[in-house]
């Protein structure tokens, strides 16, 4: 860590670190802080619940997918907050690689009621809610999903 | 652990229509509470269904699956759903799933009874 | 860092040292109670114990430095939840022999703060500071899971400094 001692230079952002176990529930943990977080920042309700659901849907496939739901491993969830935006950052540990086919998919319900698997809303979901958002590799090797929300003044 | 199953589902008549109540999370959690409500009120022989939802803070996409599987059945069964308490949020959802094609989206129980009878008349 | 029992159960907050965050971190905590059961009332008392753990952390342990952090983790250990404050200790806790009660600090013996301490120590099953190997002060909190039996939460092995 650094040691700056001047006080007076504030960094533009903000920056919480949450580390959570793979079991599924405790995505409740990251989309509650997410949310306070975003409360405090002055995004309004609604965007808020949009928040929420996106970072449940993040977390919840880092759980299942990319952890393969292995309670030992870790989701990291980052939480940027600048004047601006709030950008939200969701890792596994990558048990699992997503395919990049599956981070773009348009599912529609008419196709989705014929097929067994009734899933599949997460990513388009996070898609449709969040104002930005990228698939990447995480530094530990694992999936990683970045969010980011615009604040609107 | 505990609290993996935060979701009460009950069942309840109101004037022909049988109202699934569901009060907490819906999540990959509530798959057997929200199909086995579902299947009593089928076997009784109900031709309209209603979810009534309480404002529930966290719908996922897990638990849209399971709605969406409901309205499979419902389909299959000649059955008319309809959903009421859902919040702004969650209405939003449902809409841009394309559940709301498939199960009339009420504000609250009586707006979805009255809604019901409508389209009785209107079927009859 | 390894947890006597139950590594699947633990949670790990990082928090930049400014006042106002110690909000998000009660948020955080409290979701986490709240799926270990916690009963709802005593989430209410953690809420408020967490809260003034991390201002002294944030205001003492790191002397509202900004650039520093706090760390909060959260563990199960036996039929109690666990949470541990822990600051980059620019200033060490400096224990009292005999802590003031409220009426010697409103006759001015002393300084207020140490009323936080005070509070959590009411409103938690166990707290006070532990040591630890890295630099730096860790407050050490403790819940009961359930309201069961008048069974404590077992103590923290090593140096354990009550208040």
């Amino acid at each position: 860590m650094d040691k700056h001692d001047d006080t007076s230079r504030e960094p533009v952002e903000k920056i919480i670190e949450l580390r959570l176990p793979s079991k599924l529930g405790y995505e409740r943990v990251a989309m509650d802080t997410a949310s306070s977080l975003a409360r405090r920042m002055g995004f309004h309700d609604d965007r808020v619940e949009s928040l929420k659901t996106a970072v449940s849907e993040a977390v919840t496939n880092a759980i299942e997918h990319g952890n393969q739901q292995d309670s030992a491993m870790k989701v990291v969830v980052l939480l940027t907050a600048r004047d601006d935006e709030l950008i939200i950052s969701v890792a596994d540990q990558g048990r699992k690689i997503l395919d990049q086919d599956d981070t773009t998919s348009s599912p529609h319900i008419a196709d989705v009621l014929e097929k067994f698997d009734k899933g599949g809303w997460g990513i388009w979901l996070i898609r449709e809610l969040m104002d930005e958002v990228e698939f990447t590799t995480a530094p530990s090797g694992g999936n990683q999903v970045r969010m980011v929300i615009h604040l609107e003044q | 652990m505990m609290l993996e199953d935060e979701l009460t589902v009950s069942t309840r008549d109101r004037e022909g229509v049988a109202i699934v109540d569901l009060v907490g999370d819906v999540t990959t959690f509530a798959e057997e509470k929200i199909n086995s409500a579902y299947r009593e009120v089928t076997n009784k022989g109900t031709r309209f269904v209603l979810l009534n939802f309480r404002q529930n803070d966290y719908i996922n996409s897990a638990g849209i699956a399971i709605l969406i599987g409901i309205v499979t059945e419902v389909n299959r069964n000649g059955q008319k759903l309809a959903v009421s308490g859902l919040s702004q949020h969650f209405q939003k959802i449902f809409r841009m799933v394309g559940l709301a094609q498939y199960a009339e989206i009420y504000q609250n129980e009586d707006e979805a009874i009255s809604g019901f009878k409508r389209n009785t008349l209107r079927v009859s | 860092m390894t947890y006597p029992t139950n590594p699947i159960t633990s949670m790990e907050l990082i928090l930049p040292n400014e006042l106002g965050y110690e909000l998000i971190a009660r948020d955080a905590v409290a979701a986490f109670a709240w799926r270990l059961g916690v009963p709802i009332d005593r989430i209410d008392d953690l809420k408020t114990a967490l809260c003034e753990a991390c201002i002294n952390a944030i205001e003492h342990g790191n002397s509202l430095k900004p650039d520093l952090h706090v760390e909060i983790l959260c563990r199960v250990e036996d039929e109690c939840l666990v949470i541990e404050v822990c600051d980059e200790g620019v200033r060490p806790f400096a224990p009292k022999a005999e802590p003031l009660s409220i009426v010697e600090k409103l006759a001015g013996m002393g300084s207020l703060r140490g009323m936080g301490l005070m509070l959590i120590s009411q409103l938690c099953d166990e707290s006070g500071f532990v040591s630890r190997d890295d630099v730096g002060n860790c407050f050490r909190l403790a819940f009961q899971r359930h309201r069961a039996a008048s069974l404590g939460c077992s103590s923290n092995p090593g140096s354990h400094v009550s208040v």
